[in-house]
């Protein structure tokens, strides 16, 4: 017997909408436009001066770069741990691994300070070239997010301290979560596209 | 979810980062380790949206939109370093 059309391919019903508020979805979706606009504009101004970019993205700190990615997914893994202890009624297990989500948003922000310490003590700016536009631009705005994303986590994390959230309330919760991961889920891109492709 | 299954993701995840920086540390990167590049970001990127997310139990219309975003996204990026080979 085959399972109704209504299930999906785990016998599981779907659910209707995604995890948390509705409104955070409808803010997702508009980040990850403006970010496939500035990915585009990216990929096609490398175009126009691909040697530009070649050499300077080789003054790029990948090894930085890498390890910012590690935090950012160690991060979004914290959160999602968070979301499967809450579920399970566990607050205070919950409110532990949203602290260490917020941790690896501290540490991804100490990495960028001494990324871009380096470069600013080394006389490069936004005005340095074309290349250096985007590169700041891109990861401050980026960075802003990691910022904002912290301040969400650091809410849930006090509402969850006060024990607030419950295996059947958790909505908040996974508003944040959802937002955490949008974050996390544009670093995968910008990484690959400014520290490594050529 | 099982924990044991986002622990799985967790590693999968760092792995596939660890792979992209490597290739990234090659002296000279040639089209199908940029497409490689591309599909390791893609995988990322999907598991990401599926289980960290947690959108693989959601209704397609919420998948898409996210799925669409990545995939659209690279096919972007693709073209755009695909033109710059020629």
């Amino acid at each position: 017997m085959t399972s109704p059309p209504t299930l999906d391919a785990g016998g599981h019903k779907p659910h209707v909408y995604p995890p948390g508020d509705l409104a955070i979805w409808v803010f997702i979706l508009a980040e990850l436009s403006a970010f496939f606009v500035l990915f585009a504009a990216y990929a096609f101004t490398r175009l126009k001066h691909l040697e530009l970019f070649d050499e300077m993205q080789r003054t790029l700190d990948s090894d930085a770069g890498m390890i910012n990615t590690l935090l950012l997914i160690t991060g979004s893994w914290c959160v999602a741990r968070a979301i499967a202890a809450i579920k399970r009624n566990r607050c205070r297990e919950s409110s532990h691994w949203l602290l260490a989500a917020m941790l690896t948003g501290v540490g991804f922000l100490v990495v960028k300070y001494f990324e871009y310490g380096a470069k600013f003590a080394a006389g490069i700016d936004l005005d340095t070239n074309l290349f250096y536009t985007f590169y700041i631009s891109l990861t401050m705005f980026h960075a802003m997010h990691v910022v904002l994303g912290m301040a969400i986590l650091f809410f849930v994390w006090k509402k969850a301290l006060a024990g607030g959230y419950s295996a059947h309330d958790h909505h908040g919760m996974e508003t944040g979560a959802s937002y955490w991961h949008m974050v996390d889920l544009v670093w995968i891109i910008l990484f690959p596209l400014v520290y490594i492709m050529r | 979810m099982s924990i044991h299954f986002l622990n799985v993701i967790w590693v999968a995840l760092m792995v596939a980062t660890v792979l992209t920086w490597f290739i990234g540390k090659s002296v000279q990167m040639s089209a199908p380790l940029v497409v490689m590049v591309l599909v390791i970001s893609a995988v990322k990127g999907w598991l990401i949206i599926y289980d960290f997310m947690a959108l693989r139990r959601v209704k397609f219309l919420w998948r898409a939109l996210v799925l669409g975003w990545l995939l659209l996204t690279l096919a972007v990026i693709l073209l755009a370093y695909w033109l710059g080979l020629k």
